[in-house]
């Protein structure tokens, strides 16, 4: 019996030890390099870094903000939950962390506490609306690509009917999905998008059963918001385009994905950092510091590779495709790139979200020449018309 | 309306062959007496395999191989623990779950994000996990060899006394299971998603546990009670805009549906078609 019982312990522990091994903490220290102002950046992510998603993307940033600047070390902790963000934090200002990141909308207030009882530690938290003297707020955001994968998605479908495979219904998707609503709407008036919520941020499974239920209501062009490319390579055996979200993914499809969202935190964290170096960013002057990073920024990109903003094979379609702007046709990928260009300048005359616009249920939300405040955008609650589908928690 | 129903019907088979694959080795190792817990973990290791030979080596029918391999060989481990040490089976079968996974997720890292440019058709598994049940149905019921399997199940004392070896049989039983569930694994990373995520089994190996107790230890309920999972797990989406009913549950359905088939061979005061040496473990010369 005691043998079983020792057996069973050191199975158990075993297993433990694996699993955790296989999930937690993986603190690399990387090699420091002969600088200027020597400075430790640390990072929480919420996912395992190879997991092609959003701690992914942070982990391609962190490590081309340390090739950008001199004298910058730093470590990370990958697939912390976001109840276990304080003792994370008190761990990583021991070791001497000297700016924490913390990656995850979940982590906040953990974030605010530790803000608190490190006042000369400089934290920076992702997607987040609460600050400190010593805690700054950064997101990179896609509404701008996604009106410009909406026109595309418009151009491309011959139904009228495009898909949507969303995640949760919370004001960023609601933001993303509305504002690719209204590029497809602009691009092909009286189109629709259909939505399906999955209620996750990572299920290949329901991400494919989701886009087969669309692809059977006749929905002819997909996109999605889900941490794998799942709906990429599900649309791409029914031969139906589909645009890539957050990583790169046109080599799950090469001849099927159109475009997509890509994302550049290393644009904001070079900048941060390098801030913090030169002392411009301190502890105590970060109040007001929020970056809201569009495409004029940098920290976001068009397309389902870098450096690809439309594939190839569509070029033509969409050149062929035409919409009305201002009573004249144009070609649906001359307006993409024009809006593109514009939208990536240092001083954009569109965006998507400028009024007059009424959410789908008529009731008017932003009026004549008005554009949305980043404030309103992030407490989006309405859809835009176009949006087809339940939708949670929208204003009547 | 017809293509709709096809629709349905083609979903339901998909999303019900890793199902129905991993049930049936599982309805096979529980039909030998022995529990085992850790399908999502051998499903893992096994849609890991799958995948990294498949892409190393350009081969479906050696990523299947590889896929049998390393599912068995998880389920020996389950095996030795539980038969040979005598451990608790349950506790063992969860160990191999949490360790399939994270080892599965460790190993798995080279391979994210990469796509398998020659995905496996799905069809040929479909056709593979039908004619398995069918052949597993035959197999208890008309031949000596299941025979002895089952009794080894019901009373492992009795069929010692008359010349089984119990230990060979159960040994072979969990063997064959975990092969199975290796197979479940292959199904999912090389045609059903071909691409290899930490955690792309998604619980479906929990859903294969429950779909056993469901289907009461039968090979040919099995094929209904999968594709009814599948069929559950695809409206839970095809129906979202209806408004009518909460999609939320389709989702929950499978779990239901096992509590109250519990809850219903409870009430009967009988165990159900449950094995009945199922989890206990023998040791010759011991009552």
């Amino acid at each position: 019996m005691s043998m079983t019982r020792a057996a069973c312990g050191m199975l158990c522990a075993l297993s433990i030890t694996l699993a955790a091994g296989a999930r937690a903490a993986d603190p690399k220290p990387a090699d420091p390099k002969p600088a200027a102002k020597k400075l430790k950046a640390c990072f929480i992510y919420v996912g395992p870094v190879g997991d092609l998603g959003w701690s992914n993307a942070h982990d391609e940033a962190r490590r081309l903000a340390e090739k950008a600047l001199p004298g910058l070390e730093t470590q990370f902790v990958e697939a912390v939950p976001e109840a276990q963000g304080l003792p994370v934090i008190d761990r990583l200002v021991k070791s001497g962390c000297k700016v924490v990141f913390t990656t995850s909308f979940g982590y906040m207030d953990h974030t605010v506490e530790a803000a608190k009882k490190y006042p000369d530690v400089v934290f920076a938290h992702a997607t987040g609306f609460k600050r400190a003297p010593n805690l700054a707020t950064y997101m990179a955001d896609f509404y701008q690509v996604y009106y410009l994968n909406g026109l595309m998605a418009g151009a491309l479908t011959k139904s009228g009917k495009v898909g949507y495979v969303a995640a949760f219904p919370i004001p960023e998707l609601k933001r993303h999905i509305s504002a690719f609503a209204l590029g497809v709407t602009a691009a092909r008036p009286g189109a629709v998008v259909n939505v399906k919520w999955i209620n996750s941020w990572f299920s290949p499974q329901k991400a494919r059963e989701a886009a087969e239920a669309l692809m059977v209501e006749g929905n002819d062009v997909l996109a999605f918001t889900e941490d794998t490319a799942t709906v990429v390579q599900v649309a791409a055996r029914k031969k139906v385009p589909s645009f890539s979200h957050y990583s790169p993914m046109h080599r799950f499809a090469p001849d099927f994905v159109v475009s997509g969202q890509l994302v550049h935190w290393e644009k904001i964290y070079i900048d941060f950092l390098g801030k913090v170096q030169s002392g411009a960013y301190a502890a105590g002057k970060l109040k007001d510091v929020d970056y809201w990073w569009l495409l004029r920024e940098g920290a976001v990109e068009l397309g389902a590779q870098p450096g690809m903003a439309i594939n190839p094979k569509h070029v033509d379609a969409l050149k062929k495709a035409q919409m009305t702007v201002g009573g004249k046709q144009v070609p649906v990928h001359d307006r993409v790139m024009e809006l593109l260009k514009d939208m990536s300048s240092p001083d954009p005359k569109f965006d998507p979200f400028t009024g007059p616009l009424k959410d789908r249920n008529g009731a008017e939300r932003v009026p004549a020449g008005r554009r949305m405040s980043v404030e309103e955008l992030n407490s989006m609650q309405w859809v835009a018309p176009g949006v087809m589908g339940p939708v949670a928690d929208e204003p009547k | 309306m017809t293509q709709e129903l096809l629709a349905a019907v083609v979903r339901a088979l998909s999303l019900g062959a890793p199902l129905l694959l991993a049930a049936l080795g599982a309805i096979v190792n529980e039909r030998a007496g022995v529990v085992n817990l850790g399908i999502e973990g051998m499903m893992a290791l096994g849609a890991l395999a799958a995948f990294a030979v498949a892409v190393e080596g350009n081969s479906a029918a050696l990523a299947i191989a590889a896929a049998l391999a390393v599912g068995t060989a998880a389920a020996l481990v389950h095996a030795v623990v539980t038969l040979t040490v005598v451990a608790n089976s349950y506790v063992s079968g969860l160990a191999l779950a949490m360790l399939g996974a994270g080892v599965a997720g460790l190993l798995g890292r080279r391979y994210e994000g990469i796509p398998l440019l020659d995905p496996v058709t799905e069809e040929p598994f479909l056709v593979a996990a039908g004619l398995l049940a069918v052949g597993l149905w035959g197999f208890f019921q008309f031949t000596r060899p299941g025979l002895v399997l089952r009794s080894v199940g019901e009373s492992p004392a009795a069929a010692d006394a008359l010349g089984v070896r119990v230990m060979a049989v159960r040994y072979g039983a969990v063997a064959f299971g975990g092969a199975l569930s290796g197979l479940a694994g292959a199904f999912l990373s090389l045609a059903y998603r071909p691409a290899w995520t930490d955690g792309m089994t998604g619980g479906m190996g929990w859903i294969a546990v429950a779909l056993v107790i469901f289907v009461g230890w039968h090979p040919l309920r099995a094929v209904l009670g999968s594709t009814f999972f599948g069929l559950l797990y695809y409206l839970q989406f095809r129906l979202q805009d209806q408004g009518r009913i909460p999609v939320e549950v389709f989702g929950a359905m499978p779990y239901l549906l096992v509590i109250a088939a519990l809850a219903v061979s409870g009430l009967r005061k009988a165990r159900g078609s449950a094995p009945a040496a199922l989890g206990v473990p023998y040791r010759r010369g011991e009552r």
